[in-house]
């Protein structure tokens, strides 16, 4: 829906011809305009153009980079003579992520997810989703979850039956039900239950799922068909379902207590109260730990995971077996869909996937796609350990980084790599959300200092109505502003 | 004409008183010859004519004769006063010199003379060549006029002059009677020609009428030659049959000669020496003497004509003379005296011109030039030190004189960013391994605790304090995924511990691993001495007591001196020890399924054992002295080959996994790589530390990379290709330096250690890092020295 206007406009002394263009319906410009020299935003803000009741703070996409500069000094900067004409978009300008909340762990945090009408969970509960029932659910590496409402307040805490080593990951299944795995190499559901309209909270656990030989370190949720995915470090990928009655029994080998001593044994099996179930299927595809794993957003039978071997491998839940393998050249660390035009006849998944050499791949994961890689994203400084897709678009993403930051990507600013980054396209960070805790020390921090020590960003998770929560080393699950960072409609 | 007359009277009466007899014969003979008078006549006539008187006049008349006659006439006439005559008195003081012989022996033959300047001045007496002389040239007067035609002297009274520069007066031509007599009377010997020298008629005597008459008859001109003498045979025609002498052949003839040799060889000596030199004709020769005395340096003798190029410069050219170079320049070329006097101040080397213009009236005054030397001189010069050839210089990048090494980021990937910090070591931290799957970090230090860290996330996630007051020396996984077994060195004793990580099947295998020797050790025999008294075992092991057993600690190995090394075999079945100061057991080789401890070396040479290590693939055990590695081949129990690398304490060293190369670190800040096929001494030395370095590591994986930690604070990441061609040597290309730890009391990084799958590197350090996130948020600001650990990415 681009609105071409030859019109002139003076950003300086000079006289640049540009063309207005928008893909937001609601900013359609009125046609026919005459007008000149006014600062870019005040013009289409000015009434003769959008007439819009409060002045919309607009920003500016020329040839796929936002315009931070003056028009003059971007004329300058890239070659431009004042003759030819700008194309210039105008997006919705981006409100930096402000800081709003931070709730205090006693431990490292290792994964957060939120329950809100417009997260997935949300969607999947439908209507069992009371009113102003959002929550953040947060594991930690003592082995405690925690479920906060948006104010700060606990509302519930897993206390007996809860994981026995650190959890790493936790994921919300509807508005009853919390799926959070560990380095004990259970998966476990819980039942959660709230009373009084809110002031009351129980986390109870429903199920403990045995299967995995070694920590289990990311998992992905299902609502509707309420099936469970997890990665583990013996490099298995685990389906498991979480109905009682569906799952079949637990492997005894595994079980808690098999091989620990008898007074241990006797500790362990005191704690154990939660019904123990095996997995649906396990699914050896990696040699090296798996570190993600996630369900194609389109095709609840598809997954992928990805895993420190480099490889992210596509997996047909219903038959168990690996369609398509995508080599990258680095140890990956998180994997996180994106829906491209959904809901169109031209519908696609693309794939993110955090590296530790410090980077973001994008892959298409089809076994047709000529050029697997798509887009690198580059900035973090230190492996990235987490990302979230952005609620509002198919083009914002967020990820968390042991550097301690974590940063928001457009993923329509792209420029060429240079040959030191192997060439490809290449996109920079458009914020950067740093913690709130290393902002109010003090510390002296030195050049060999390895960045953002003491305040790794283990997850992450962007939601509209929350914005972007993140937990990390720092025990803190911190809240940032996030609604309409990247501009949409 | 006064003195003329009587002049010629006199010489007239004179040949009439010399001639007297003479003119008698030849008027005889010109009767005979009748009709011959003209003079003109054919010389045979004449010559007839002249032979025909032969007889009459051949014994009173010859030339010699006459000429006394003359002399003694002159004396004669001496007598007679004569007129004042220069010519005269000469010719008469000649004539008394001729004539003093008889004199001789009254007078001195010297006069006494005053010359010039008064002095005395002997003049002797001319010698007068008497017939018998030996002078054959003494011929009376010559005429000196040479050969020139007497015509020229006709007008002259004389007709030339004789050797003492007197005239030769012409003779008396006589008068028409006189040819008149002459021609009647013919002297013996008339030819009728006059002799050219004295003006004279011509006359021969007898002998030579005679030899002329004998060349006419053609016979043999003189007389009593015999033509054909008979043939005197001195050497005779005819061969001799037989020798003169009937004595046999001397034995000296066949016997070479002594004598001769010695002669031949001083000349053959003398030849060597180069004494006798070949001939040479001698303007040869002078020439040689000419080349050697003169030798000429002609720059460009050999010189041929080039066509133009860049590489070639011609000798310089002398600038052709200007105006100002002419002896009459016009005037404005002349300086003027300013000029002239600040030529004159400035420094020779300095001038313009060497000259100043200068004007002459003409060529001719124009004086030699006075620097006329000095000028070729430095032409000379010029043309000497003037370079001819454009000569390149050795355009060499020094650069490209190093060896081709990849460049770093061609070999990617490998170590390059800190990532994690692992933070909760009390003191510094000794030693760090990561296990076969890549997933735990153990790591001992000298707060005597061993923490197993998660390798991703940093997080601490077991803990055993296994001593209050000794360091954790070393801490070693066992290889293998079978079971999870970690070994720790404190002091003696050597702790075997599973750290929990919530995997019962693991944990259970690692036990059964651990507690499978206690049936071996108790029913092992206990060894005697030759006394019979009980031997102490090398090590005692033993459980280590219920706390310890209920932390994880399952088993403790106690032997003599205290473990500074832990060395796992990579099945996992043994271990070595190293305690550098135990005097016979300080290698010590543990069987964990049996719980038993050997000692194989009972002595090791070469001082204390710094570290040991086993062959990753093949079963030789390595063992690293001060100076040298020693490896030993197991199976047969014998030495194979000594490394020495050269330095003076080595640290440590490790085998690359393909087995075939070994590096080694020492504390004189050297690493050293050693191709344990080719040498024993070490391929390749790298000096890139300023401190001691303190471990070395390959990458146990599929890189291609190993690093060594030093006491400077920095590792330095190697990448070494190693191929399989015997010609062709490892590569090895440093790529990283990773600083960042802090030197601590001279302590910088203490132990490395590799990912097993990533290149992912830890190290472990006595840095002291202050502040804990924590703590600055409560806002309590306690400072926590905490050692630390460091994993640094790809």
């Amino acid at each position: 829906m681009d609105t071409p206007m030859g019109q002139p406009a003076m950003a300086a002394p000079q006289e640049i011809r540009v063309n207005f263009t928008t893909s937001s319906p609601d900013l359609q410009l009125p046609e026919d305009r005459n007008l000149k020299r006014y600062g870019l935003s005040r013009i289409l803000n000015s009434s003769s153009m959008l007439d819009t009741p409060s002045p919309i703070p607009l920003d500016f996409l020329i040839n796929g980079e936002f315009l931070r500069t003056s028009l003059q000094e971007y004329l300058a900067a890239n070659g431009l003579n004042a003759e030819e004409t700008l194309n210039i978009q105008y997006v919705r300008s981006l409100i930096p992520p402000v800081h709003q909340a931070s709730f205090e762990h006693d431990d490292w945090i290792s994964g957060v997810d939120v329950l809100s009408t417009t997260s997935s969970a949300g969607r999947w509960s439908g209507d069992k989703l009371a009113l102003n029932q959002d929550r953040i659910v947060s594991s930690s590496y003592d082995g405690v979850l925690q479920i906060w409402d948006p104010s700060g307040k606990c509302m519930a805490r897993s206390s007996a039956g809860g994981h026995t080593a650190s959890a790493k990951a936790v994921k919300f299944l509807s508005s009853t039900q919390i799926a959070s795995a560990g380095l004990d190499r259970t998966v476990r559901i819980w039942k959660y239950a709230e009373s009084d309209g809110g002031l009351q909270a129980t986390l109870k656990p429903s199920l403990e799922l045995y299967g995995h030989k070694a920590s289990v370190d990311a998992l992905d949720v299902h609502g509707p068909t309420g099936r469970v995915l997890s990665a583990s470090a013996d490099g298995a990928i685990g389906l498991w379902s979480t109905s009682k009655s569906s799952s079949p029994a637990a492997p005894a080998g595994l079980l808690p207590g098999a091989g620990a001593s008898e007074s241990k044994k006797r500790k362990l099996s005191g704690a154990s109260a939660a019904p123990q179930r095996g997995a649906l299927s396990m699914m050896p595809v990696h040699n090296t730990p798996a570190t993600a794993v996630c369900f194609d957003p389109t095709d609840a039978t598809v997954a992928y995971s990805a895993s420190q071997d480099h490889t992210i491998r596509t997996l047909d839940l219903t038959t168990s077996k690996v369609e398509n393998v995508i080599t990258t050249s680095h140890p990956l660390l998180a994997l996180t869909p994106l829906q491209r035009n959904p809901g169109t006849a031209s519908s696609s998944v693309l794939l993110a996937a955090a590296t530790a050499a410090r980077h973001i791949t994008l892959v298409d994961p089809r076994v047709s796609a000529s050029t697997t890689s798509v887009l690198t994203l580059r900035g973090h400084k230190n492996m990235v350990s987490s990302l979230a897709a952005g609620p509002d678009n198919d083009y914002s993403l967020v990820s968390g980084a042991y550097d301690g930051t974590c940063r928001i990507w457009d993923l329509r600013s792209v420029r060429a790599g240079t040959k030191a980054e192997g060439s490809g396209s290449v996109s920079e960070s458009v914020y950067v959300i740093e913690r709130e805790s290393l902002k109010n020390s003090k510390q002296r921090r030195t050049a060999g200092d390895v960045s953002g020590r003491g305040a790794k960003v283990f997850g992450v998770a962007w939601d509209k109505t929350f914005g972007i929560v993140s937990g990390g080393e720092d025990k803190m699950v911190q809240i940032n502003r996030g609604q309409d960072l990247l501009a949409s409609s | 004409m006064g003195s003329a007359k009587p002049n010629l009277k006199r010489k007239a009466s004179n040949i009439e008183a010399n001639g007297a007899a003479a003119v008698a014969t030849l008027h005889a003979d010109r009767q005979d010859s009748g009709s011959d008078d003209s003079g003109d006549e054919d010389f045979d006539g004449l010559l007839e004519g002249v032979l025909d008187g032969d007889d009459e006049s051949e014994s009173e008349y010859d030339r010699s004769a006459d000429e006394e006659d003359d002399s003694e006439d002159e004396l004669a006439s001496e007598d007679i006063p004569t007129d004042n005559e220069v010519e005269e008195d000469e010719g008469k003081s000649a004539l008394t010199n001729g004539a003093s012989p008889k004199n001789e022996d009254d007078r001195p033959n010297y006069r006494i003379e005053k010359d010039a300047n008064g002095g005395v001045r002997y003049v002797y007496d001319e010698i007068d060549p008497v017939y018998d002389s030996d002078d054959t040239d003494a011929q009376g007067p010559v005429n000196t006029i040479g050969n020139i035609p007497l015509s020229f002297y006709d007008s002259y009274p004389h007709i030339g002059y004789d050797i003492n520069g007197k005239k030769i007066l012409r003779p008396a031509t006589g008068e028409a009677l006189d040819s008149l007599l002459d021609s009647i009377e013919l002297p013996e010997g008339w030819t009728g020609l006059t002799d050219p020298e004295t003006g004279k008629p011509l006359n021969l005597s007898r002998d030579e009428l005679e030899l002329l008459k004998r060349v006419q008859m053609k016979e043999v001109p003189e007389e009593g030659y015999d033509m054909y003498p008979d043939t005197v045979e001195w050497y005779t025609s005819q061969v001799e049959q037989f020798p003169l002498s009937a004595a046999p052949e001397p034995k000296r003839r066949f016997v070479p000669s002594k004598h001769e040799a010695k002669r031949v060889m001083k000349l053959v000596k003398a030849i060597r020496e180069g004494r006798i030199l070949p001939y040479k004709p001698p303007e040869e020769r002078e020439k040689e003497q000419q080349e050697e005395e003169e030798v000429q340096y002609d720059l460009w003798a050999d010189e041929v004509p080039r066509p133009p190029d860049v590489m070639h410069i011609p000798a310089p050219k002398l600038a052709p003379p200007g105006y100002d170079l002419s002896y009459n320049p016009p005037p404005e070329y002349l300086p003027t005296n300013a000029e002239k006097k600040a030529w004159e101040e400035t420094d020779p080397e300095d001038r313009e011109k060497a000259y100043l213009p200068q004007k002459y009236d003409s060529l001719r005054r124009t004086p030699a030039y006075d620097q006329f030397v000095k000028e070729r001189f430095e032409r000379c010069l010029d043309l000497y030190l003037a370079p001819r050839v454009r000569k390149n210089r050795l355009n060499i990048d020094p650069l490209s004189m190093l060896p081709k090494l990849p460049r770093p980021e061609e070999l990617r990937p490998f170590p390059t960013v800190a990532s994690i910090e692992f933070a909760g070591h009390e003191g510094r931290v000794r030693s760090v391994a990561i296990d076969s799957s890549g997933q735990w970090l153990a790591s001992g230090g000298d707060d005597g605790t061993v923490r197993v860290w998660g390798l991703s996330d940093g997080k601490q996630q077991w803990q055993a304090k296994l001593s209050s007051e000794d360091p954790v020396d070393a801490v070693r996984w066992r290889p293998g995924q079978d079971a999870l077994i970690l070994s720790a060195a404190v002091g003696e004793d050597i702790y075997l511990m599973i750290p929990s990580t919530m995997d019962p099947e693991l944990e259970l295998a690692s036990r059964a691993v651990l507690d499978a020797g206690f049936g071996y050790a108790s029913n092992a025999k206990q060894q005697t001495t030759a006394t019979g008294a009980r031997k102490d075992p090398p090590a005692k092991w033993a459980r280590p007591g219920a706390r310890l057993e209920d932390e994880g600690v399952l088993l403790k190995a106690t032997v003599r001196s205290p473990v500074k090394v832990i060395n796992w075999h990579r099945r996992g079945d043994f271990f070595c020890t190293v305690s550098p100061t135990g005097q016979r057991s300080a290698v010590a080789i543990h069987t964990l399924s049996k719980h038993l401890t050997q000692i194989p070396f009972r002595k090791l040479p070469g001082g204390a054992p710094q570290t040991a290590s086993f062959h990753p693939s093949r079963p030789l055990f390595f063992v690293a002295t001060q100076r040298t590695i020693r490896c030993y081949d197991l199976q047969r129990q014998e030495l194979v080959k000594t490394v020495q690398p050269g330095c003076r304490w080595i640290s440590s060293f490790d085998i690359h996994p393909g087995g075939d190369h070994l590096i080694a670190g020492s504390y004189d800040r050297r690493l050293l790589w050693h191709d344990l096929e080719m040498s024993i001494r070490p391929y390749k030395t790298l000096r890139f530390h300023e401190q001691a370095i303190r471990s070395v590591k390959f990458h146990p994986g599929s890189y291609p990379l190993f690093a060594d930690c030093s006491d400077d604070g920095t590792l330095q990441i190697f990448h070494s290709k190693v191929v399989n061609d015997l010609l062709e040597g490892p590569t090895i290309t440093p790529v990283k330096s990773l600083s960042g730890h802090r030197v601590v009391s001279k302590l910088g990084v203490t132990d490395i250690a590799w990912h097993p799958h990533h290149p992912w590197i830890v190290s472990a350090s006595a840095d002291v890092k202050v502040p804990q996130p924590a703590d600055c948020r409560s806002g309590t600001n306690t400072t926590h020295e905490y050692k630390m650990l460091r994993l640094v990415v790809a």
